[in-house]
């Protein structure tokens, strides 16, 4: 098979943990009609154009916080992403002196913070994580009680392999020392069911436009009524007084300062809408594909996957590294040969890399998701196997 | 011409406009005759939505936002046609 245009039509898309694609129904007309019969600027204005925006938007939110098991959606506020959602959570929460336990398969959205707070002062531990890429909440707590910790930040699951930490365990850990959990939930938000009431995170944050099947350029962030990071940004929140000098307190606006991406929102509140259907039936065929995936390549040459062993519980991310034939190479031959998008690299995860041994070569990475099927797995794994074949 | 005489409205303000679509709901919810307008000067906030109804349903829109646990930042009163 030779895929030298890449067009929608012929396109195998397994980049969605980078980004979800396609959208499910109903995506793209809300994002339109956020431009187009629901696009004034909302939470301001009282004329009737301006409040039926605003109804949307609070509409949307309701939607997304039931979805993920908020009770008050004060205590949801939406964000430019999940990067933004993390730093706001991490500068707004740590300073000086403070102590903060952070698992060692950590995104950069998390990473680069940490070093950032690190560098003023603040002091960050790392707890490595297994061969699996898991985090060992024994471990973790013994580090977490070593000394006064503020907070402990772990990743809901990895986006390099897949894996599910253990955030209950790390919810009652932290707790227990006083502290709080803060939870990078990229890659968990739609693959996952995600009860924020009962999972013990004090602040969880998500991308929008990854397993949330919403569009690009908004995220969510839920803080426990407990958790009062400052805010990164202030500005107009349309609420409260303008005399006001500083930024209210108020949620959810004070963490939404300045015009909201309504577009974005009203489109993660259709995709929600759907997941609120069709998630477990989406969550079970991204199981079988997974299976599929993971099998087949373990039967190829020189192929080992990263992660959690075959059948253990992971997210539908299945990243792979061969023997002799670099990632990079195999991502280009995959791409223009076979019309397959996958990425190669470090994915934004150099401490990830770096836990699992691969930071110097990267990874192969198949993130799948919906639309995918099993006939995209096969043409994969045929294309793995011809590719071994000619580059060996 | 006809001129159309003014009615005296109660009116709440609150202290986010999530609150102020929150009681909007609620309180339509609970049968009143709730409408948002720009939020007047007399509440003390500049920008925002606050809500109008008519007086006599100020003490039900009370009961309905304290059952629903929505705070009443202010209330006061507008004349309007």
């Amino acid at each position: 098979m030779a895929a030298t245009v890449d067009s929608p039509e012929t396109r195998i898309y397994l980049d969605h943990g980078a980004t979800s694609w396609p959208k499910p129904p109903g995506v793209i007309e809300a994002v339109a009609n956020g431009l187009t019969v629901l696009a004034a600027n909302p939470g301001r204005g009282a004329y009737r154009f301006a409040l039926d925006t605003s109804r949307a938007i609070h509409s949307a939110r309701r939607d997304v916080a039931t979805f993920l098991g908020v009770a008050d959606t004060h205590d949801l506020s939406f964000q430019p992403g999940c990067t933004q959602a993390m730093n706001l959570v991490l500068l707004g929460l740590l300073v000086p002196g403070d102590r903060v336990v952070a698992c060692s398969m950590e995104h950069n959205a998390v990473a680069r913070p940490l070093n950032a707070l690190a560098a003023r002062g603040v002091e960050v531990v790392v707890v490595d994580a297994d061969e699996a890429g898991v985090v060992d909440a024994d471990e973790v707590e013994a580090v977490v009680a070593a000394g006064r910790t503020r907070a402990v930040v772990c990743q809901h699951a990895g986006n390099v392999t897949g894996a599910i930490q253990p955030i209950p365990d790390l919810g009652d850990i932290a707790h227990a020392n006083g502290a709080l959990l803060l939870v990078d939930g990229a890659q968990a938000g739609g693959h996952l069911p995600v009860d924020l009431g009962r999972l013990g995170a004090d602040a969880w944050a998500c991308s929008g436009h990854k397993g949330l099947l919403g569009p690009q350029g908004v995220g969510v962030l839920y803080l426990a009524p407990t958790c009062e990071p400052a805010e990164l940004v202030s500005g107009g929140t349309g609420g409260g007084s303008s005399e006001d000098p500083l930024q209210p307190l108020a949620r959810p606006e004070r963490y939404e300062a300045g015009t909201p991406n309504t577009p974005g929102i009203l489109g993660l509140g259709a995709s929600v809408r759907f997941l609120s259907e069709h998630a477990e039936e989406l969550r079970s065929h991204e199981a079988v594909l997974v299976r599929q995936l993971h099998e087949g390549i373990l039967d190829l040459d020189g192929f080992s996957v990263l992660g959690p062993s075959l059948g253990a519980p992971r997210v539908p991310i299945v990243s792979v590294v061969h023997d002799r034939i670099s990632a990079d190479r195999l991502a280009f031959a995959l791409d223009r040969r076979y019309g397959v998008a996958a990425r190669a690299g470090l994915h934004c995860a150099p401490w990830a890399h770096r836990t699992l041994g691969t930071v110097d070569a990267g990874a192969l990475r198949f993130g799948l998701g919906y639309g995918n099927t099993p006939d995209d797995v096969g043409t994969v794994l045929n294309a793995l196997r011809e590719l071994v074949g000619e580059l060996t | 011409m006809s001129v159309r005489q003014a009615r005296l409205f109660a009116v709440l303000g609150f202290g986010s406009t999530h609150d102020a679509l929150d009681a909007e709901s609620a309180l339509q919810g609970a049968g009143l005759e709730v409408l948002p307008i720009p939020a007047p000067k007399s509440i003390g906030a500049l920008c925002g939505i606050a809500l109008r109804l008519p007086p006599e349903q100020l003490h039900s829109a009370r009961d309905c936002l304290a059952a629903e646990g929505i705070s009443i930042a202010a209330t006061s009163e507008i004349e309007d046609v």
